[in-house]
């Protein structure tokens, strides 16, 4: 929790310009934080008024988040949200395409090597899920 | 200031702060980069570093100190101590690599810049000053977790891809090569009944595919994996669906196993054959490095097997 505090209260210096050594240094060290620094928030309902009314996005992106915690041996409480991308956790290409398995297994889809390369994140992974599922 | 340094350099979470026995003092500048010889046209060179025997932090810090703020912020962005630190490392050892080569006479890794081709491979983008044509250096990078390998050649199109033997599927791994891979890979993987050698099999396979789009510098989805098939009997061969009849020459394979932990998949694209059709081996040199540390020549050694592929190294 402490770290998650730390990691909040130096957001904003990852912006801040380093040309000399002291601040580059205080960027250094602000920057240790073993979880994102992005939202804690898990649901993005709240964020993102567009979805509010599509209670299936939200579950197709749990999903997602689901395979890929599973995937990269990611422990449950981990922060995976739809910004998340799939590199940044940890996935290899080996792992890219073991998730998109795990996706077209799980939504029962196809989903061909040309998009497959255009999936980096959880929500372009669920977005491409939906527009599948509607065909 | 120099306690100043110090102290920061344990925030640094992926660093180990408990490294107390330096031999060199890296809260001063870093020493200079000793310089190396190109490959020549028929040479690859393999630089590799292993993360595990990079402790210092003093040392990571400098090195984090080479990048430009676009790739400090990308290493920064990835979860997790490890992540960070093998993503430092990559970027780390392209730079120091290519700066030693000393394409335009000065040595400094934080001046390269690169850019990505129409398809997205990465390369250099060399200052062209005064009629200065920089030579064909090509490169190929790839990071595990525990392993960090460039491939440099003069000329060839380079692709490298490094993997944990012991890499574990997730899927099973008949059912992800059926979905990925071609009928003739598949059933050779069927055709191994110890589950262990067909799980090596199938990384062996992976890495050769993967060194192969790589080489190619167009992406995964514009060479799926099921479009060809590699063909590892005697010698390494890639066979394109388009024409099955002819295995496509262009291209040539070697396959090692590292420190007996990790296998590197090298493609290459074929530059001269050695008079009716037949293939030169690959001449191959490989060194271990710590950058600004220390190099170790490995080719040769038990640290690098051949097991696949026709490969001299030296």
């Amino acid at each position: 929790m402490a770290s998650i505090t730390r990691a909040s209260v130096s957001m904003p210096s990852l912006s801040t310009s380093v040309n000399q050594s002291q601040r580059r240094i205080s960027v250094m060290n602000s920057v240790s934080f073993p979880v994102s620094g992005r939202s804690m928030i898990p649901s993005l309902r709240l964020q993102r008024g567009l979805q509010v009314c599509c209670a299936a996005k939200q579950e197709t992106v749990d999903k997602v988040v689901a395979i890929v915690k599973k995937q990269l041996a990611l422990p449950a409480d981990a922060a995976v949200t739809g910004e998340s991308k799939f590199a940044a956790l940890g996935a290899d290409s080996l792992d890219t395409v073991e998730i998109v398995m795990g996706l077209e297994e799980e939504f029962d889809i196809t989903v061909e090597e040309e998009s497959a390369q255009s999936i980096t994140t959880v929500q372009e992974a669920a977005d491409m899920i939906e527009k599948l599922v509607e065909k | 200031m120099l306690s100043f340094l110090r102290r920061s350099y344990l925030n640094f979470s992926f660093m180990n702060p408990q490294y107390c026995c330096l031999s060199r003092n890296f809260s001063a500048a870093l020493p200079p980069l000793l310089p190396v010889q190109l490959p020549s046209r028929m040479e690859t060179h393999l630089w590799y570093v292993v993360p595990d025997e990079v402790k210092s932090a003093p040392l990571l810090s400098k090195y984090m100190e080479l990048l430009p703020q676009s790739e400090r912020d990308h290493v920064l962005g990835f979860r997790g101590d490890q992540l960070q630190k093998s993503a430092l490392l990559a970027r780390t050892l392209v730079r120091t690599t290519i700066a030693r080569y000393q394409v335009d006479g000065h040595l400094d890794p934080r001046s390269l810049r690169f850019k990505r081709n129409i398809h997205g491979k990465p390369e250099v983008e060399w200052e062209t000053k005064d009629g200065f044509c920089p030579p064909p250096l090509q490169f190929n990078i790839s990071h595990t977790s525990s392993l960090v390998a460039c491939g440099v050649t003069i000329n060839s199109l380079i692709g490298i891809d490094v993997e944990e033997k012991r890499r574990r599927t997730k899927n099973n791994i008949l059912a992800f090569a059926k979905r990925y891979f071609t009928a003739h890979e598949v059933e050779h993987l069927n055709a191994i009944p110890d589950s262990e050698l067909q799980q090596q099999e199938f990384i062996k396979l992976w890495t050769l595919k993967e060194a192969y789009v790589k080489a190619l510098g167009k992406g995964f989805s514009s060479s799926p994996f099921n479009t060809f098939t590699i063909r590892a009997s005697s010698g390494i061969a890639v066979e394109t669906l388009d024409s099955p009849q002819n295995l496509t020459n262009n291209w040539q394979f070697a396959l090692l196993e590292l420190m007996g932990s990790h296998y590197v998949a090298i493609c290459l694209e074929r530059q001269e054959t050695g008079g009716a059709g037949k293939t030169l081996p690959i001449k191959l040199t490989a060194r271990k490095t710590i950058p600004f540390v220390e190099d170790e020549l490995v080719s040769g050694t038990n640290a690098v097997v051949t097991i696949g592929g026709s490969v001299t190294q030296f």
